[in-house]
């Protein structure tokens, strides 16, 4: 009985053939629905700080400049790409591309900066009305954008120390 | 109805230790008691009343009532009831009565309690530390409230060292693990090994958490867990992004849409088609029956490939939102679909039919990693190792959640308590689940894929939601709390029971059958360990230290 059995498993190899794909000596390809790095179109973000506000990674930092300019920031490193941005961006400015293959030994080449100038309404000079979406997210009291060290800190802390604490793992190579 | 009856048969007995009685709906009840009490409710429900031990949990109400709190949760799976048995203890050194003694099950929670809200259950059988790394000092509990997610602890002791119980008379120490060739994950157990025979063992593990709870009371909100939550495993994330959902979806009163919950349905089941296949492959590789292991990837792929189309990643399908869920299933992804669990069906058919009659691996598994079903009840085992001991508990049909009442399947069962009546009952769970598919896939319904939340969530209300994971029940419980995000939000993975049986299933086995043993509850050890906030490079410096795996090893020529 078992020899039956024996030769039943050799003819599902058998049958089977070879299946490994051919990659990376050739492409991948990737189904229309698939979530790979999210890219911004600085075209079309109007910097309102949605995306920035529901991920769930913090992946993103907005911060004002001035009154007319605010950055933002995609780290792009502990993304998860779960789409979360994509979904919420009112202006559809984030797509999640086909990128999956984004290994690298700099940092920056997944990340992106955006540079926003912001219009002013003629009257009150402002581009949101207060609350701005940029200010409720402050208010709620969990974050402060620091670019400069790329990562966010609780409001409730008294000040910023220069150095990067345990916020964040520090994975860039030196 | 049952959960009238057995509120009579509780407060005729213990009257005005009873101090509340919540009945969200007929099939949860929350029971507000006197600590005093607790033990004895407990074990009465478990006892008298045969409810199943889920799991305990400890929170910080202090910011609240000035409290603590305790609960835990029974699950009476005939009757589809849950039943948390919950009470409120102040003072600097907050105590229970510890349960542990009568009930097994509650071993772990209780530790995990005493270590991470700092609840000491007073008269615990081994109140050993579980959770948190050794260097962290003694009275600091990272999941009170007044402790910041990112606190790093003064005083880490980074020299402090495990201390291993004592060794039995003539025994000698085998090392299993952190690192082992077949655990892809790190856990230890040091095996107390008589010749061949292995008479007992110890086991540390925890050394990968990531605070995923910690995190979600202080730094995420409601919509931006479920990403985290599907991050807990990396084979059934789907479960706890479902479960975690589900679970604040009741605490809130809110109900998900009928088209979601049957997109909920089928991908939890496409998840646990991929699961079985996975591990059947496993299990066949740690035999040694390589064949087998290629064949089952082989056909697990297409499975993948579906789940890619459909929601945009192969694995971490981030399905859920509150109310609903966010990939819709067009008539594409139907035909897709339809076309994927047809083929599978068929060649699984094959692969069944002849493993079965294979007596190479039958002599392999058989009577080995015996649990038996009183041991499954003790320690509260779930899944298919409770499944292969003749249990028949299931919570797809005891605690029917998502479009589950809506399908009809059969809970697949074996009595041989061992290794083979696992594979058994998981190589012919792929045949419900794809008959579940099938039936989800005529019967969805249109309409929209998440509910509109117009109203914010309701705070400090409780909730609870049990999914039947590839492994078993898992178990998320939820307090819901201000600023978007619940107070306390406690999981509960199957592994992290079904790991407590281990050292009872491996009991006077050979050293030989170990790994197969172990992998055959399919553990899943970042599961288990999804709690705590540690310093990250502390911790993994001292845990996976080259140093302190060499004097392992050399504790074992002693
Ligand atoms: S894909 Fe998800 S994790 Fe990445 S930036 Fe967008 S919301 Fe954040
Ligand atoms: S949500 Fe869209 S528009 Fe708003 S800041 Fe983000 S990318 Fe820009």
């Amino acid at each position: 009985m078992s020899l039956a059995a024996k030769i039943k498993e050799v003819l599902i190899c058998l049958r089977a053939g070879r299946v490994t794909l051919p990659y990376p000596f050739e492409p991948a390809t990737v189904p229309k629905a698939f979530r790979g790095r999210p890219i911004f179109d600085v075209e079309r973000c109007v910097g309102c700080a949605g995306c920035a506000n529901n991920c769930p990674a913090r992946e993103i930092l907005v911060e004002d400049v001035c009154q007319e300019v605010r950055i933002l920031k995609y780290l792009g490193r502990r993304c998860t790409y779960c789409g979360r941005c994509a979904d919420l961006c009112p202006e559809n400015a984030i797509t999640m591309s086909n990128e999956f293959e984004t290994a690298t030994d700099e940092i920056s080449d997944v990340g992106q900066t955006l540079e926003l100038f912001m219009g002013t309404c003629q009257r009150c000079g402002r581009c949101f009305t207060s609350p701005t979406p940029l200010e409720e997210l402050k208010l709620k009291g969990y974050r402060i954008d620091d670019l400069m060290n790329e990562r966010w800190v609780f409001r409730s802390k008294p000040f910023l120390n220069e150095e990067k604490t345990v916020d964040d793992i520090d994975i860039e190579l030196d | 109805m049952f959960i009238l009856h057995l509120l009579n048969r509780l407060q005729e007995r213990f009257g005005d230790g009873i101090s509340r009685v919540d009945m969200t709906s007929d099939e949860r009840l929350y029971l507000y008691v006197k600590p005093a009490v607790l033990r004895n409710v407990c074990v009465f429900l478990f006892d008298t009343m045969s409810a199943r031990y889920a799991v305990g949990i400890g929170a910080d109400d202090t910011p609240y009532s000035g409290k603590y709190q305790v609960a835990h949760n029974f699950a009476f799976d005939g009757k589809n009831l849950f039943c948390s048995v919950i009470t409120y203890v102040d003072g600097t050194a907050p105590e229970v009565d510890s349960i542990s003694d009568r009930i097994p099950a509650a071993n772990w929670s209780e530790r995990e309690f005493y270590d991470l809200v700092g609840v000491r259950a007073a008269g615990h059988p081994f109140p050993k530390r579980l959770i948190l790394p050794d260097g962290w000092p003694d009275g600091e509990h990272p999941l009170r409230k007044d402790v910041p997610w990112n606190h790093v602890p003064e005083n880490f002791h980074s020299g402090r060292e495990y201390e291993f119980e004592r060794l039995p008379e003539g025994c000698v120490a085998v090392p299993f693990g952190p690192f082992h060739p077949t655990l892809d994950e790190p856990a230890h157990f040091r095996l107390y090994v008589e010749g061949e025979r292995i008479a007992g063992c110890e086991y540390r593990g925890f050394m990968a958490h990531r605070g995923i709870e910690k995190l979600a009371e202080s730094v995420l909100t409601y919509n931006e867990i479920p990403m985290m939550a599907e991050r807990i495993c990396g084979i059934c994330g789907c479960v706890h992004n479902v479960a975690y959902a589900q679970a604040v979806e009741e605490a809130a009163a809110l109900s998900p849409t009928k088209r979601a919950e049957y997109i909920r349905t089928i991908m939890l089941e496409v998840e646990r088609l991929h699961s079985h296949l996975l591990w059947v492959g496993l299990a066949c590789h740690i035999a040694g029956f390589d064949t087998l292991f290629m064949q089952s990837f082989r056909i697990r792929e297409p499975v993948m490939r579906i789940a890619e189309k459909i929601t945009g990643n192969r694995k971490t399908y981030a399905l859920c939102v509150i109310g609903g869920v966010r990939w819709n299933l067009d008539e594409d992804a139907c035909t897709g679909l339809r076309r994927v669990i047809d083929n599978l069906e068929d060649e699984w058919r094959g692969v069944v039919a002849a493993v079965s009659k294979d007596k190479n691996i039958q002599r392999r598994t058989r009577d080995v990693g015996v649990a038996s079903p009183g041991l499954v009840k003790r320690m509260g085992l779930l899944g298919p190792v409770a499944r292969a001991s003749g249990i028949c508990i299931d919570a797809r049909r005891d605690h029917p959640y998502a479009a589950y009442d809506e399908v009809e399947f059969d809970v697949i069962v074996r009595e041989s308590c061992d290794v083979w009546a696992r594979i058994l009952v998981r190589a012919l769970e792929v045949f419900e689940s794809i008959r579940i598919i099938r039936q989800c896939l005529s019967k969805m319904p249109d309409g929209p894929i998440a509910a509109e939340i117009t109203d914010e969530l309701p705070s400090a209300r409780t909730g609870i939601s049990s999914v039947e994971a590839p492994r078993g029940e898992a178990h998320h419980f939820v307090i819901t709390g201000e600023d978007n995000k619940p107070r306390r939000w406690r999981v509960r993975a199957p592994t992290y029971q079904n790991l407590q049986g281990i050292p009872y299933m491996i009991k006077d086995q050979t050293l030989s059958d170990m790994t197969l043993t172990l992998g055959s509850i399919d553990p899943c050890f970042s599961c288990t360990d999804r709690v705590e906030t540690i310093d990250i490079r502390s911790c993994s410096h001292r845990v996976y230290s080259g140093r302190e795996l060499e004097s392992l090893v050399r504790r074992k020529d002693k």
